[in-house]
């Protein structure tokens, strides 16, 4: 099975005028293509800061992270990453059809391709009727889609999607679970970011948990958590004791 | 390049929809209004004056328009967060600040294309004209001198914010226009510290006058010899391909953090 995601001590460390601030400490992670994995943590453990570091936008202060192979701070490793943030922002003043268009052509998509894929993420996200007009008279819930869709142009092998969920009314909570469910039914690998315990329960094959910095436990939910308990006592087990721990650190 | 064509549409159907364009057309109407208004001690009628106000025109609504637009491109992507979605694709920094600048000197070459139409309009209407080479010689010229002004605004926004970037692109730009022509001048009767640094302002400040051909079509001097124009649009790539790489030195490595980074 080809690895999708490949991390290997990675660090990230940003100097403050108090003082160094270590985002990330020595992650290692290995994720099999094909896979939901879960993103977990607290506000501020190292999850955002994870995936703008996999997307190239962060240099590693040390380690590496890889993306099929590919260093994630060379353009090419991004071809097969779709990406969504949270609270995505976008050019409102596109059409919802212009903002795929002009998307598949940042991918260089042939112009037929680049048809078809918008036709149907339109037609999937529900925004064929409004595809022609400008994404500034789009509401909350249909610019969340259309930046779906964007994330989604280049059939992405791997789907980044940084809380997700965060402000969505449950329908659309359940238009991001079936997405996931179809790219992995697809054979896609998905990286989920998510304070969302119960989404992720429902949808990931293995968490990963961040807490200050560190890669607190990785594996199956199922494999983690203890029969009886629920992932969200082990969350707030695993994140107070890991808290406490850095606490006394030096 | 293909990825930066596709960057510079984005800009001009920003430019497009968020109505900037009507800037244009107040800038056009103003332009109009002082070539035809304008009758200062009833030199209205002569059309070298109204080639020289029309041209003077050009060249002052070009510098502002250039730099308003060209200083906002990258900080806007950043304020507004689109620059997430953008660079999360497979898109170089370099090819994210070409196709800004490519975007913005379009819009602007083509902003002063219809000032020089407007001029020529309005000279032939009183029963004047350019020599034809001439005037394609002087718009190509400011065509060059507005694709470095472009990039000098791109090249600060990389550091700057959208109001820094355009205090020091007028700083800058203005000093060379008005300072540098004469600087040979002053080199003349000026020795020590303050010649060394003229020398040195002289050196690096862009020579703007060498694309400026106003004289040459107000006077009716006749068309620059082609060497002379082919240096110039020369040293005007130089320039430009000079500014956009320090706009990319200063981009390639800046880290870009949203919401709970830290």
């Amino acid at each position: 099975m080809q690895t999708a995601i490949d991390i290997r001590g990675l660090s990230v460390t940003f100097p403050t005028p108090s003082g160094p601030v270590h985002a990330l400490r020595d992650v290692t992670l290995s994720i099999e293509a094909g896979t939901v994995f879960g993103f977990l943590g607290p506000n501020g453990a190292g999850k955002t800061t994870t995936i703008l570091t996999l997307l190239g936008f962060l240099k590693p202060t040390s380690g590496q992270a890889f993306v099929f192979g590919q260093d994630c701070t060379a353009t090419i490793a991004r071809e097969r990453i779709g990406y969504l943030a949270e609270n995505p922002d976008t050019y409102t003043f596109l059409s919802g059809r212009e903002l795929l268009t002009l998307t598949g052509k940042l991918f260089r998509l042939a112009p037929a391709v680049i048809r078809e894929r918008a036709g149907r993420l339109l037609e999937d996200t529900a925004l064929t009727g409004a595809a022609d007009r400008r994404i500034a008279g789009y509401s909350r819930g249909m610019r969340q889609r259309i930046c779906l869709a964007q994330s989604l142009m280049n059939d992405p092998d791997l789907l980044i999607l940084d809380e997700p969920t965060g402000g969505m009314d449950p329908l659309g909570r359940m238009e991001i679970r079936r997405l996931i469910a179809a790219r992995k039914a697809a054979g896609k690998t998905v990286f989920f970011s998510s304070h969302e315990l119960s989404e992720v329960e429902l949808v990931c094959d293995r968490v990963g948990i961040v807490a200050g910095g560190r890669l607190v436990a990785e594996g199956r939910t199922a494999d983690l958590v203890k029969p009886g308990q629920s992932l969200e006592r082990y969350f707030v087990d695993l994140v107070t004791a890991a808290a406490a721990r850095s606490e006394g650190a030096p | 390049m293909k990825r930066a064509w596709t960057l510079a549409t984005i800009v001009w159907l920003e430019m497009i929809r968020r109505k900037d364009i009507y800037v244009l057309f107040i800038m056009l109407a103003a332009l109009l209004v002082a070539m035809i208004a304008l009758d200062v001690f009833g030199l209205g009628q002569v059309t070298g004056y109204v080639k020289d106000i029309g041209l003077l025109a050009a060249w002052l609504l070009g510098w502002i328009l250039a730099i308003n637009t060209s200083i906002r491109q990258l900080p806007q992507e950043e304020t507004r967060g689109t620059i997430f979605p953008l660079l999360a694709k497979p898109v170089t920094r370099w090819e994210l600040i070409v196709g800004k600048w490519l975007g913005v000197w379009v819009v602007v070459m083509t902003a002063m294309l219809l000032f020089y139409l407007t001029t020529w309009g309005v000279v032939a209407l009183k029963g004047g004209a350019f020599n034809p080479l001439t005037l394609i010689q002087a718009f190509v010229l400011h065509a060059v001198a507005l694709a470095v002004l472009v990039a000098i605004g791109i090249a600060l926004s990389t550091r700057l914010n959208a109001d820094a970037a355009a205090a020091m692109a007028y700083v800058l730009t203005g000093a060379a226009f008005a300072i540098v022509p004469h600087i040979s001048m002053l080199l003349a009767v000026t020795t020590g510290l303050r010649g060394a640094l003229l020398n040195a302002l002289y050196y690096l400040l862009p020579h703007f006058e060498l694309f400026d051909l106003r004289r040459r079509l107000v006077h009716d001097w006749g068309a620059a010899e082609g060497l002379a124009v082919g240096g110039a649009t020369l040293y005007g790539a130089l320039l430009t391909l000079g500014f956009l790489l320090l706009a990319w030195i200063g981009y390639r490595r800046k880290r870009f953090s949203r919401g709970e980074i830290l």
